[in-house]
């Protein structure tokens, strides 16, 4: 080979380099801007006032959101792709969506290490308390860190088995999880570090001994056969950013151009929530990490803490308001104020019925569909992203909801490890329900139909309310209709069909346009006009999908 | 062979392309990052006049996020509410008390002696406390008791107290139904006390008590805001203890409580009853009997989240063998009748607006709660006070009664008061309280 020759394959590997680099440039982060940027700060007291006041009032003077609230103009989500799919990024990847998962990875979840390693005695590191509980931060003999939180006395597996539960279905979903692990330990497989210390309930913090731990431990309900049970979630690694907002950007992250207001995946948090009954999805519950996977330090964007998910509050069964309402929620308080104490509102509705009494069973805590409602389901602070939620960004979460099978609940739940077959049965059988509830629900508000496909002069997709049994084929039928893309919207010509595929007449596409079709679904059961999706479509096949907001 | 070379770079070149992004992203089609708009950016999420007029908001959201975050952060909420029960474990309890006319707060502790010394366990029915309370520009107070709870485990208890209290300005319109609010003036009250306190406790629900008490009372004149001495004022009028007492007093009272929460009940009832002589000494002319009956029901109407509460006070003080009754024991109505204040609950009027030697009140409360969270609770409440105080003994005239409605919004913790927001009006226009206490 000449040396010419040379010369060129290195520049040409030298060009290909480059462009590699421009092409993970584009999901990755400018990463020297990234390191500097300092720690977003929040917590409960702040996300309470920010949300349920702050935002609460300065959203009144937000003209552009009385304007959307007045003309009935919804915002669209930013980030979803040409097939109104959200493609990966360092806050979602398409897991269970894209292909079912496996019984063992849904019960795994989130995995790095098979939990702490307990070859050692556990050595205690750090001490906090919420309430009378104590976390503690430990070391395992592989030197891995790992945050220990346990369940309150007379009401073992409740919140570690919520936590667990639920971070198994968020990971499945598509967000980042720390890995979540049922930790069984006795009293004499925990030691204290030489010098850790510990913030009990008084907030200040003193030097942890044995002694003290061993008095801790007496606040923790133990299993019939004397081990204390956990979560033990593995701290993350990498540089802790904070949290992410659930409304801006972070300007120096080049590779999150879109404002998490406008993200599907952000907004349909909501949504996920509900199906977990999450009321505590709130900013203070994620953390940005600075991390280097394969190639350039990126923020990758995590959900954390999940104890408050199901029947759980933590430290007790789930309060009957919880999921109904905000912490402060001024609507429902001044709906209340008018109505002179003769409103029952449907969650003292669901208490009355379950004669005052939070808990189906000690592991459960407060958990039904009773009076569920999705289109009103609250988490506990009213951000502005669940209130956005579109037909769209419904049914794409409600996609997702669907591809959990009933196996798939149940193998998820089987991770919590319940020592009561009839307390996974109950957590799994309530979520299915639930699954369908607000399958329903968006099904119905959204166009159902998905998966277009265009061959042989036909247009096939399916119908997911068919499919799913909310509504029958009996009786639908499916129109398309062609609209001028230079005549204002005009219908050009419109095509109906009973089957799941429609014939498009070939001057549609003629001359190698792209034609613009909006489908509807007429059901026999209704006569209100459903909303439609558009497909972009020319010969060479679906271009793009866009379902109504 | 310069044409080949170049075609053999672009080659590479794109070979290397490709390769990046298929090692990208190997699933192409549905999932892929293509966007109708590239690239994706960000919208704006206000407009500029929006932001424009939300930015002096965003002064103040800076200092709350960063304190909210300093206290969660250095758990200074845990640290308070730490401080708070270690002090009342050994034996010191703050007070905080709103006043309807200062913007500061009384203040003040409660010193249980017998904890403060560790002898509780030791000890545990001994009373020997002492309190120090404290309303700039309205009262100073600092009182003393000693005895015991629990005799020879009965119900039976005694104590003996001493009180000191110097309340700096206090209101004075004149006395019966028909005063002037435009003969404003005020007097200062010191009161110095000495008794003791012996009684049964029947049950948590009965007590009868009975109390002998000396007072050493001095008044001095004092005028408020410009206006005039309480003697050029209401000059001409006998005003009974307008120059200080020494007064004796006896009193026996009666009670029976059944609420399920003192601060903020839902259901039960209280009856107080009280009969009472006092004898002026010293000189002093005072010499009278005082009735009093203060009873409320707590109804609940289908739902402990509606009560109806209803309550009757009524007072008489009956001079006798001439004797007078000083105008500064009489019964008073106005405000909100919460301490410190001593008058009792008229709201649309200011506290100590009428004085009498009989008064009667009608207190009519329905209170809904119209927000839960947890533990917290909002109740709206709409309220009724009908009242009037007489110039003689029981000389009742239905056109004397005044009346008040307004509305109140409470909050409240497990049944305890945090917050009381009222606005009553009535003939004398509209008044506003925040306070931490209900009257009932």
């Amino acid at each position: 080979m000449g040396k010419r020759m040379k010369k060129t394959i290195f520049f040409g590997m030298l060009g290909g380099a480059f462009a590699a680099f421009l092409c993970a440039s584009a999901t990755a982060l400018a990463a020297g801007d990234l390191e500097k940027t300092g720690k977003n700060e929040t917590c409960f007291y702040k996300d309470l006032f920010d949300q349920n006041v702050y935002s609460e009032g300065v959203n009144q003077i937000d003209l552009g959101r009385w304007w959307r609230r007045l003309s009935g103009k919804k915002l669209a989500s930013a980030n979803v792709n040409v097939f109104d799919e959200v493609p990966d990024s360092a806050f979602f990847t398409n897991r269970q969506g894209r292909q079912r998962l496996s019984a063992q990875d849904l019960e795994k979840g989130y995995s790095e290490t098979s939990g702490p390693d307990m070859s050692q005695p556990l050595v205690v590191t750090k001490s906090e308390h919420e309430g009378v509980q104590p976390r503690f931060y430990v070391k395992d003999a592989k030197g891995d860190t790992y945050f220990l939180k346990f369940d309150s006395v007379g009401n073992l597996e409740l919140a570690t088995g919520a936590e667990i539960v639920a971070s198994r279905f968020y990971y499945a979903i598509g967000y980042n999880v720390p890995q979540y692990t049922i930790l069984r330990i006795k009293a004499d497989q925990i030691r204290v570090a030489e010098g850790a210390l510990s913030w009990d309930n008084s907030g200040f913090k003193k030097p942890l001994n044995q002694k003290l731990l061993q008095e801790y431990l007496l606040f923790l309900p133990q299993t019939a056969d004397g081990f204390y049970r956990a979560s033990a979630s593995k701290i993350l690694s990498g540089e802790n950013k904070g949290f992410f907002s659930f409304e801006s950007r972070r300007k120096e992250d080049s590779a999150d151009p879109v404002n998490h207001r406008d993200r599907r995946e952000v907004r349909a948090l909501a949504v996920f929530s509900g199906w977990l009954n999450n009321d505590d999805v709130r900013e203070g519950n994620t953390v940005d990490m600075l991390v280097a996977e394969n190639g350039p330090t990126f923020l990758k964007h995590y959900l954390i803490d999940f104890d408050k998910s199901l029947g759980s509050a933590q430290n007790a069964p789930k309060a009957p308001m919880v999921g109904y309402e905000y912490a402060v929620d001024f609507g429902e308080t001044f709906k209340s104020i008018l109505a002179f104490g003769f409103r029952e509102k449907p969650w003292q509705k669901k208490w009355r019925a379950a004669d005052e009494t939070a808990s189906v069973s000690p592991a459960v805590g407060y958990f039904s569909n009773a009076f569920f409602d999705p289109a009103r389901y609250k988490v506990q602070l009213p951000y502005e992203t669940s209130r956005l939620v579109t037909a769209a960004d419904g049914f794409w979460a409600a996609k997702i909801l669907m591809s959990f099978a009933d196996d798939d609940i149940r193998a998820a739940v089987k991770a919590g490890q319940y020592s009561d077959p009839k307390d996974s049965d109950y957590i799994a059988k309530t979520l299915m329900e639930r699954r369908d509830i607000i399958v329903r629900y968006w099904l119905a508000k959204a166009s159902p139909l998905d998966s277009f496909e265009y061959g042989s002069g036909k247009l096939s997709f399916r119908d997911l309310a068919v499919e799913h049994g909310c509504e029958s084929a009996t009786g639908t039928s499916y129109r398309a209709e062609w609209i001028g893309r230079d005549q204002e919207g005009k219908v050009l010509g419109e095509v109906r069909s009973s089957e799941r595929a429609i014939t498009i007449p070939a001057e549609w596409i003629a001359g190698g346009k792209d034609a613009e079709i909006r489908i509807r679904v007429i059901r026999a059961s209704s006569k209100e006009p459903k909303p439609f999706v558009t497909v972009r479509l020319n010969a060479s096949g679906v271009q793009s999908i866009r379902h109504a907001d | 062979m310069k044409f080949g070379k170049c075609f053999l770079t672009v080659i590479i070149f794109c070979a290397g392309f490709a390769a990046a992004a298929l090692a990208a992203d190997p699933k192409a089609g549905r999932y892929d990052s293509v966007y109708a708009q590239e690239p994706l950016t960000s919208k704006n999420l206000k407009d500029p006049f929006s932001r424009a007029i939300a930015f002096p908001f965003e002064l103040l959201k800076w200092p709350m996020d960063k304190g909210a975050v300093l206290t969660e952060k250095y758990r200074i909420d845990k640290k308070a509410k730490w401080i708070y029960e270690k002090s009342v474990e050994y034996g010191v309890t703050p007070h905080l008390d709103s006043m309807d006319t200062e913007p500061f707060p009384a203040f003040g502790a409660t010193f249980d002696m017998v904890s403060l010394a560790r002898r509780k366990d030791d000890h545990p029915d001994l009373i020997l406390k002492t309190a120090v309370r404290y309303g700039p520009k309205v009262f100073f107070q600092v009182a003393s008791e000693l005895g015991k709870q629990r005799i020879l485990d009965t119900g039976f208890y005694t104590s003996g107290i001493f009180q000191y209290e110097m309340r700096e300005n206090e209101t004075f319109y004149g006395i019966g139904p028909n005063t002037s609010l435009g003969d404003s003036t005020s007097y200062k009250k010191e009161t110095t006390s000495l008794g003791i306190v012996g009684g049964y406790e029947f049950s948590p629900v009965w007590n009868l008590a009975s109390k002998f008490v000396y007072d050493h009372v001095n008044i001095g004149n004092r005028a408020h805001d410009g206006k005039g001495d309480i003697r050029n004022i209401f000059a001409g009028q006998d005003i009974p203890g307008l120059y200080g007492d020494d007064l004796l007093g006896y009193s026996l009272g009666l009670t029976r409580d059944t609420r399920d929460s003192k601060d903020f009940a839902t259901r039960g009832s209280y009856q107080k009853l009280l009969f009472k002589f006092t004898e002026g000494v010293n000189g002093s002319p005072a010499r009278y009997f005082t009735y009093q009956v203060d009873a409320a029901k707590y109804f609940r109407i289908a739902s402990p989240r509606r009560i109806f509460v209803t309550r009757i006070f009524g007072e008489s003080n009956d001079a006798v063998n001439d004797g007078t009754v000083p105008f500064y024991n009489m019964t008073k109505l106005g405000g909100s009748g919460t301490f410190p204040r001593l008058s009792q609950t008229e709201r649309a009027f200011v506290f100590n607006r009428f004085y009498g030697k009989s008064a009667v009140l009608f207190n009519l409360e329905y209170r809904y709660t119209v927000w839960e969270y947890r533990d917290f609770k909002m109740s709206t409440s709409f309220f009724w006070d009908q009242g009037e105080t007489s110039k003689d003994s029981w000389a009742f005239r239905l056109k004397d009664l005044r009346e008040s409605y307004g509305i109140g919004f409470y909050v409240t913790y497990a049944q305890n008061m945090l917050l009381d927001f009222s606005v009553a009006h009535g003939d004398e226009g509209t008044r506003f309280y925040v306070k931490n206490k209900l009257p009932f």
